[in-house]
């Protein structure tokens, strides 16, 4: 074989894109959030990524907390295992169903998204950050190229924690409504209606609330729904995240 | 996200550049960061083509011996420890379901809880793999081990057991190889030439990639010789 010159695995691009989420993720991790990872195709590439933050193989840097997320089902692994302020990271194809359903849910549990893959990108916004290799090969996931993305992230979530004044989250400045000073928020529904009654539990980004779905027919376990004011204003269907009133 | 703004410039701020800058230039500090991303990732790709360039004869060797082994039913077990465990899996599930090209059998030594915290437990951590190879290991099998220092105690004992039961032993080291690039118990031993850990392993997957290849290749070729 001779010599080939190397590759550029990171161009100007997904670097600005490894350095916003890098302090994105340090910034979540100071505010306490635990890194839950899913990899549905590749179980290892999950593993790996929480060794990496648990156990990290510099000397002297700071053991953080990720869980790789492997059993058969990791969107009701990561719905359990997943608070308001974590962060969720995926290392998959962009068609992957669980990985898509888990992104989809994320607004409701509270969590900041990362998506790894290659192939065909996701959708813009479907995942606060994604890292992505624009390559067709379908051999990418076992040359490297994701060990190393994810040992970036690592690497410069560490340089953020030597700027401890860029730590602190800026204010949310998310647009209210004005007559409640509410917003339409993503909900899991938690407990459904019961009997006649029209107040289901739901999950929401700031936590557990009960709301009214009068304005909609039957809902499930797990539905997600939009709520504004203490009322369910519409169901969000699976397939195109389509809002039905 | 916005970027942060230094704003006016203090006479006296040479003085003390670190007072303002790392408090709220947040524009700086992704500046830096995205720098630091390309200018590793760039290493990393370096330092695989040039594994990839020094054992090009070997990994060939090694590739077309896996196939033959391979093709007489030989199995894969992968074995690493932490980081190099989940590489040692990816490895594995590269040759047993690969997305394109003939699936082997092959399966990492650490993938099992109950039986990795069995031994463990029972025997002590520096015979977890020697005793699955005990176990598992006919002389047609292969043993791909995974170490960024080359010294792991319960690598080095199984690949000694796997040497002795006529397995093809395969070590992918780093640094200086450590006590794998020494021993004469690997048939193979392809040590990336580097002091960072990530780098190491990322040059490892290439290896491991480079190897599954070239096994291929080969397999196909004796599938259509025998026809």
């Amino acid at each position: 074989m001779t010599t080939i010159p190397a590759p550029t695995f990171v161009g100007t691009d997904l670097s600005a894109d490894l350095a916003t989420a890098a302090l994105d993720v340090a910034r979540k991790f100071h505010d306490g959030a635990t890194l839950w990872v899913i990899a549905p195709q590749w179980e290892p590439h999950a593993h790996h990524v929480a060794v990496e933050f648990v156990h990290p193989v510099i000397m002297g840097k700071r053991a953080l907390p990720s869980v790789a997320l492997v059993e058969s089902d990791p969107v009701a692994q990561a719905r359990v295992a997943s608070q308001p302020g974590d962060l969720l990271l995926a290392v998959a194809t962009a068609d992957d169903a669980a990985v898509t359903d888990a992104m989809r849910r994320a607004d409701a549990w509270g969590v900041t998204t990362l998506w790894i893959g290659s192939g065909p990108r996701p959708p813009a916004g479907a995942a606060h950050h994604i890292l992505w290799v624009d390559s067709d090969d379908p051999m990418v996931p076992a040359t490297g190229r994701f060990v190393l993305m994810y040992h970036l992230l690592w690497e410069l979530t560490h340089v953020c924690f030597e700027h401890p004044g860029l730590l602190t989250t800026p204010a949310d400045d998310t647009q209210t409504c004005v007559t409640c000073s509410d917003e339409g928020r993503l909900a899991e529904v938690i407990l459904p209606p019961a009997g006649a009654g029209r107040e289901a539990l739901v999950r929401t980004a700031r936590g557990e609330e009960w709301v009214d779905t009068a304005m909609l027919g039957a809902v499930d376990v797990d539905d997600l729904l939009l709520v504004h004011g203490g009322v369910a204003i519409a169901a969000v269907t699976a397939a195109e995240d389509e809002v039905t009133p | 996200m916005t970027t942060g703004s230094t704003g006016n410039p203090d006479t006296t701020g040479f003085l003390y550049p670190f007072i303002e800058s790392e408090e709220s230039d947040v524009g700086a500090l992704l500046g830096d960061l995205a720098a630091s991303a390309r200018s590793k990732a760039a290493e990393s790709a370096r330092l695989q083509q040039e594994s990839l360039h020094e054992y090009d004869d070997a990994l060939r060797a090694a590739g077309a011996q896996m196939a033959e082994r391979f093709l007489r039913g030989g199995r894969l077990y992968t074995l690493g420890n932490g980081g190099s465990s989940t590489d040692a899996a990816t490895l594995a599930s590269l040759f047993s379901r690969p997305a394109r090209g003939r699936p082997v059998a092959a399966w990492s030594l650490a993938a099992d809880e109950a039986v990795v915290t069995a031994l463990g437990n029972d025997v002590g951590f520096e015979l977890i793999f020697k005793r699955q190879i005990i176990a598992h290991a006919r002389d047609r099998d292969i043993a791909v081990a995974l170490s960024t220092s080359g010294n792991s105690e319960d690598l080095m004992t199984a690949i000694g057991e796997a040497k002795q039961r006529g397995l093809l032993t395969i070590g992918f080291a780093g640094h200086d190889g450590g006590r794998m690039a020494a021993t004469d118990d690997l048939d193979f031993c392809f040590t990336v030439h580097s002091q960072s850990i990530h780098r190491i392993q990322e040059s490892h997957a290439m290896l491991g990639y480079r190897l599954w290849s070239v096994a291929q290749e080969h397999m196909a070729a004796a599938r259509a010789g025998a026809s």
